[in-house]
């Protein structure tokens, strides 16, 4: 049986190294630019309401994905920079699975008057006690270093 | 088996870059496919999405990404993917949804957004070849037309002008197309012998564009489709057939596992004599060659012959076998598996005499639309009538 | 039936961006340079294929069944389903299948010096069968389909066992021959 062939020389390559180098620039879309350009200008959450289900689909977008309606122009609100933990972790080790310095807490929070809600770095210390339900604020970057992407929320820090 | 009908189509505009995301485009072409077909997301049973290589949109597993604007959630859903040839085999995946009898109505949406990946779309190309073999050579994806093109021109003395042909009439049929990104009602043969050389023989006016954009058809089961159109075009073969990744051991000259695919796709629609029986196509024509090669692999025609029936005029829009009277991948734009817009809605809008200004006369009563992918060995064939 | 002016379908929906959009800042994006690499594994054909590379010498695997030759060498051939059965040695020279003249990179830049590139079927290997490669001591106007080609190897010292061991294939005769 061929397939069990041995190699005529166990120092010969048995691996080829390479990437799949390319880069990508996204356009935060129709809605995503209208919701990011507020974030960057006036420092504010945009929401938008469906006609249809009245959900209030946080961060803003084009359509209602449940009910497949566009969001017509009225149904654009402001909401609050602020809400509550739903979920949250302490990484202690970074996207390429090297330890970080002291453990980061990543949360997933509620935005207050919406139906969604935003993936977020946590500003706490390192804790035993449950975070959830816990009353948050965004901290946004200073409004001339702000770019309109995620970037600009530097955190979610506790209310006080 | 049941007999699957078309009862709507959508279609973005086509453009090199949007500012839509993938998710807003699918959103866009399915919403105006609902709305023709005159139904809401809860009719529908299920949904294909068909999308091409993740590396263009740059989000991995895009599918999922997608589903939410291809009315996916909460639904069974499934991405299908062969790279070109995805345009045509995602509604074939649509129509076996149907035919199988597991759903009555299938809505197919098909997105491509290949303005995001820089410095250019072909980056992401560079990662289709072979990585020891292919790869170590810097290839650049055109290449690979570019040979298979001097191997066609070769074998029948085929003329650079003969080739160009094509792309001035899909440029000029692009003209009636309010979603097409470069239609040219000026265009001459010298412009496109003119352009630019990329890699030889291939010229920049042979190539069709990157673009962004996404397409949607629904699908619905014989039995059921009276209640929404009393002139329904069905569905009546499909196809595909893929050849060997050993690329380097075939001969290019002819697109044999498009023949394949076409011979399955013609044996399913009772279709004896292709050239006699069909009245019009739309050949995949990513490339102004593909379509000539394509009509051959498609058995409308001799080997070598595609070329000459096309400086007589036959493949003109008023021609006695139209080919790509939507303007084609050449004049609409080419983001890959969104050209489903071009290969199988213009099917459904010629068929049913809803194609307006880009309408084929007298009456046509059966077209095939194709699609190619993968290294130059996958065939996709759709064979669609009025009722 | 429709009136022969519309434009189908109607009122397609789609915004355009353009470069300015983008390095004016018109719109918001965000930028992503993704960091991943990868280790293929080569399995036994082309571990041994890059292995002779490094000799100085091409191999290809036998299939008793069909009786084809391949070239590039795999454990099995995909036409028989069947494993392959033998190593043979292949020759440096061969034929052009098929070549492209290229000026543009593998981003689609332009470059000043255009690459010729094709696929040659080499003796000793099935009809047709082959690898792809760059040409070099050739011109424009002298390389031609069927045209007889030779390898230009590496010196050994600078083999690493890869494809670009050979450097190119050049005319077997010197001008080419005639087209």
């Amino acid at each position: 049986m061929t397939f069990l062939e041995k190699q005529t020389d166990p120092t010969s390559p048995m691996h080829w190294r390479g990437d799949m180098q390319a880069d990508y620039l996204y356009p935060n879309g129709w809605a995503g630019d209208r919701f990011f350009k507020n974030l960057r200008d006036k420092g504010t959450f945009l929401a938008t309401r469906c006609p249809k289900c009245s959900k209030v689909l946080f961060p803003a977008r084009l359509y209602c994905e449940d009910c497949f309606v566009e969001i017509p122009e009225n149904n654009w609100i402001e909401v609050p920079t602020s809400g509550i933990v739903r979920l949250y972790t302490f990484a202690k080790l970074d996207a390429h699975w090297e330890p970080l310095e002291k453990p980061r807490c990543m949360a997933l929070i509620d935005i207050e008057g919406t139906d969604g809600s935003i993936l977020g770095v946590l500003d706490v210390e390192e804790t035993d006690e449950d975070l959830t339900g816990l009353p948050v604020e965004a901290l946004l970057r200073p409004v001339k270093e702000r770019e309109g992407t995620m970037k600009d929320i530097v955190c979610f820090k506790p209310s006080v | 088996m049941k007999d699957v009908a078309v009862i709507g189509a959508g279609m973005t505009v086509f453009r090199r870059r949007m500012l839509e995301t993938g998710k807003e485009l699918s959103f866009l072409a399915t919403k105006m496919a609902m709305e023709e077909a005159g139904i809401e997301k809860k009719d529908i049973d299920m949904v294909v999405m068909g999308s091409a290589p993740d590396a263009f949109d740059g989000i991995h597993m895009k599918g999922e990404n997608l589903s939410d604007g291809a009315a996916g959630t909460g639904k069974p859903y499934v991405r299908v993917f062969n790279g070109g040839g995805t345009g045509v085999f995602a509604p074939i995946a649509g129509w076996w949804h149907v035919a199988s009898g597991a759903a009555d109505i299938a809505l197919v949406v098909c997105e491509e957004k290949m303005g995001s990946c820089y410095p250019h779309p072909q980056t992401a190309f560079r990662h289709i070849w072979d990585p020891i073999l292919d790869r170590p050579l810097n290839p650049n994806l055109v290449w690979l037309f570019a040979m298979e093109m001097n191997r066609y021109m070769s074998v029948y003395n085929i003329k650079k002008e003969d080739i160009a042909r094509v792309a001035v009439k899909n440029k000029r049929n692009a003209v009636g197309h309010p979603c097409a990104q470069i239609p040219d009602e000026k265009i001459t043969i010298e412009d496109v012998l003119n352009s630019e050389v990329m890699a030889w023989p291939v010229q920049r006016l042979d190539i069709s564009p990157p673009s962004d954009g996404a397409s949607a058809l629904i699908f619905c089961s014989a039995d059921k489709v009276r209640q929404f159109t009393d002139d329904p075009v069905f569905v009546s073969g499909v196809g595909w057939n893929i050849d060997s990744t050993m690329w380097t051991n075939r001969d290019l000259y002819f697109p044999q596992y498009v023949a394949n695919a076409a011979k399955m796709a013609y044996k399913m629609a009772h279709i004896n004599n292709p050239r006699k029986e069909i009245d019009f196509a739309e050949p995949y024509d990513p490339f102004d060659y593909k379509e000539l090669h394509h009509m051959e692999g498609l058995l409308l025609c001799k080997k070598g012959e595609a070329p000459i029936l096309t400086r007589e005029g036959v493949t003109e829009r008023d021609g006695d076998m139209p080919m790509c009277p939507s303007g084609g991948l050449m004049g609409v734009g080419n983001p890959i598996a969104a050209t489903m817009g071009q290969k199988v809605c213009e099917l459904y809008w010629q068929l049913a005499g809803k194609a307006g200004k880009r309408q084929i006369p007298g009456d046509p009563r059966i077209g095939v639309g194709q699609a190619w992918g993968d290294i130059m060995q996958m065939g996709t064939v759709i064979v669609m009538r009025r009722g | 039936m429709t009136g022969n002016d519309e434009m189908v379908p109607k009122d397609p929906r789609g915004t355009h961006v353009g470069n300015k959009d983008i390095y004016g800042r018109k719109i918001t994006y965000s930028w992503w340079e993704p960091e991943v690499q990868y280790n293929w594994a080569l399995g036994p054909a082309m571990s041994r294929f890059l292995e002779e590379l490094k000799k100085g010498s091409i191999v290809g695997r036998k299939c008793r069944k069909c009786r084809r030759i391949l070239v590039p060498p795999r454990m099995f051939c995909e036409r028989c389903y069947n494993p392959t059965d033998e190593w043979v040695k292949i020759e440096d020279t061969g034929t052009i299948e098929t070549f492209s003249i290229s000026y543009i990179d593998s981003d689609a830049r332009k470059i000043k010096d255009p690459i010729f590139i094709g696929v040659i079927s080499l003796d000793g290997a099935s009809p047709k069968h082959g690898i792809m490669h760059y040409f070099g001591e050739v011109k424009a106007d002298e390389i031609h389909i069927g045209m007889r080609v030779k390898a230009v190897w590496k010196h050994v010292s600078e083999r690493t066992g890869a494809i670009t061991d050979i450097k190119y294939f050049k005319p077997l005769k010197k001008g080419g021959g005639k087209k």
